[in-house]
């Protein structure tokens, strides 16, 4: 059996060391793979992501059970920074270039990896992949348009040269020809580069055209898994995800919490 | 023209102690107000060098300074590193403590007699006649000089070093520049030595001029109003604001009453304070430091 990039095992995670956010998450992510975390607002989906890739003291979470291996290694409670240099790089949902830098400057911060590419010819890959960010180099990153951000958010996670790349909300706020752009580049960056990608998404009709494999996060548990064509006609993502009725007349609205937890918990 | 050379001279001195303020604040948001101590401390480094090294004077200013440069990166990672992702207030009053702390270790290794570290290098401080018959120092020219080299070497750090990025990086987004891969314990201690290392330049170079005593610590206190005048976050700033303060000293001096000199700096702070909170280059949301 080979193992996994990434396993996250049983992960649980409190703030304060009073609120448990998410509980017995497992996961897994292959070489190359792209997987998508699927789950409304609170599902944990964030939290999850940020447990991989670090927290900062402010944020008072702690990993507190569980654990998360990336290439063998663990990764819990490691500072940010650190994750990073082992090959994991994060798109986060918020706060996701620095604004009063340039494009160029955006880019040019990010501390290289040891034993990859020197940072000038990684700045050449990922303008071959966002050819627009080398049209706008020089103006100032707060300037930018949501998608022209989101594309310097994922340059400046690909300047690293990672193996992994979490990306927490591609489609959030962006018009659908964005990103349809954006998910054809990550599809093209896997394909080129060989990296895998940990997308986290509300929009499981985004998520899922591109995803070789989904779980959906309900409550800080994972409820459902399996590989994305299996979710995709999945009767429980087609009517709580993907808005189709399910054949009855009834308002999806009105039932959705009421079936799925039925469905879910039992 | 003498009053002139006398604000530069000052500015000068103001400038290039407020810019140690100017850079822990903007990569950490914490005011650093042990400054004015770790700046005092420099200049008795000199002292402990000047004897040490009595044979090469100016090895010892070079390592008096490098000593302080290691200083203050070892203030931050023996000290303030455990404030990282705190709260800034606690990490604020840590450095009153830390400077309550520095005043004590001087006076108890040093005394509180006054040194003269240019005699016991065996240096002379001749006076320069400049056109218009102003007349200035030969080692308060050099502050000017020193002033105007390290503006000039730190702007361009920011501007183009890669580091220096690092540092606007983290000062804008700590949690993103640590996911960037960015170790932030190193951009703070760059920031804690660089502050240290000019604020002991300037301690270094007034003590060469005028002798130094435990009082010099107000020297330091006087040049945070320039800091905040300009705007904490900005050298610009601390550039404009210690001209601004310094001829509001040379000239209350001058013409009014030269006991009000200590005054001044915190007359003009308090105006800048009603007027115009975040200074006169500051970012506006920066409000909230006050």
């Amino acid at each position: 059996m080979t193992v996994p990039l990434l396993a996250v095992d049983k992960l649980e995670v409190v703030y304060q060391r009073a609120i448990t956010a998410i509980q017995g998450v497992s996961l897994k992510v292959s070489e190359g793979q792209i997987v998508a975390i699927l789950g409304t607002n609170g599902a944990g989906k964030t939290t999850t992501l940020r447990a991989i890739s670090g927290f900062l003291g402010l944020d008072d979470a702690r990993v507190t059970e569980g654990t998360i291996l990336f290439r063998g290694a663990h990764l819990e409670n490691r500072p940010p920074h650190e994750i990073t240099w082992r090959g994991l790089a994060i798109v986060p949902e918020r706060d996701k270039v620095f604004p009063n830098l340039s494009v160029a400057e955006n880019l040019a911060v990010v501390p290289r990896r040891r034993g990859t590419a020197d940072g000038r010819s990684m700045e050449e890959v990922v303008y071959h992949f966002f050819p627009r960010l080398a049209e706008l180099k020089r103006r100032e990153a707060g300037l930018l348009s949501g998608g022209e951000r989101q594309m310097l958010a994922i340059a400046s996670g690909l300047m690293c040269a990672p193996d992994l790349l979490l990306i927490d909300e591609l489609s959030l706020g962006l018009a659908p020809v964005a990103v349809g752009k954006l998910t054809e580049s990550l599809v093209q960056i896997r394909d080129e580069l060989g990296i895998s990608i940990l997308l986290v998404e509300q929009s499981a009709s985004v998520a899922l055209r591109i995803a070789d494999y989904g779980y959906v996060l309900e409550n800080g548990r994972v409820v459902l898994d399996g590989d994305a064509q299996r979710l995709l006609g999945h009767a429980d993502i087609q009517e709580f995800y993907l808005g189709h009725a399910g054949g009855s007349r009834r308002s999806y609205r009105d039932v959705k919490q009421y079936r799925r937890s039925r469905r879910w918990y039992g | 023209m003498q009053l002139a050379v006398n604000i530069l001279v000052l500015a000068a001195i103001y400038a290039l102690i407020a810019c140690g303020y100017v850079l822990i604040y903007r990569v950490s948001r914490v005011l650093n107000l042990a400054h004015g101590e770790l700046m005092m401390l420099g200049a008795y480094m000199l002292v402990a060098t000047a004897s040490a090294f009595s044979m090469s004077p100016v090895m010892a200013v070079v390592i008096a300074a490098l000593m302080s440069l290691a200083v203050g990166g070892m203030v931050y990672l023996f000290l303030m590193r455990r404030m990282t992702g705190e709260m800034v207030l606690a990490a604020v009053l840590t450095t009153v403590a830390l400077g309550i702390l520095i005043r004590g270790a001087v006076i108890l290794i040093w005394s509180a007699q006054q040194y003269h570290p240019r005699a016991m290098l065996g240096w002379g401080n001749p006076v320069i006649t400049l056109p218009g018959d102003a007349r200035i120092s030969l080692y308060a020219a050099l502050l000017i000089m020193a002033t105007v080299v390290v503006y000039g070497g730190l702007f361009l750090f920011l501007r183009f070093g890669r580091w220096g990025m690092r540092m606007r990086a983290a000062g804008q987004d700590p949690l993103l520049a640590a996911q960037r891969g960015i170790n932030l314990h190193a951009v703070f201690a760059l920031a804690w030595g660089l502050s240290t290392f000019t604020g002991a330049l300037a301690g270094i170079l007034i003590a060469l001029d005028s002798g130094l005593d435990s009082t010099m610590v107000m020297i330091g206190l006087k040049a945070f109003p320039a800091a905040l005048v300009g705007g904490l976050d900005s050298l610009a700033g601390a550039l404009l604001g210690a001209l601004i303060i310094a001829a509001a000293e040379v000239g209350v001096i001058r013409f009014i009453d030269p006991l009000l000199a200590d005054v001044v700096p915190f007359i003009v702070l308090i105006a800048m304070l009603v007027i115009r909170p975040w200074g006169l280059f500051g970012t506006r949301e920066e409000l909230d430091r006050v």
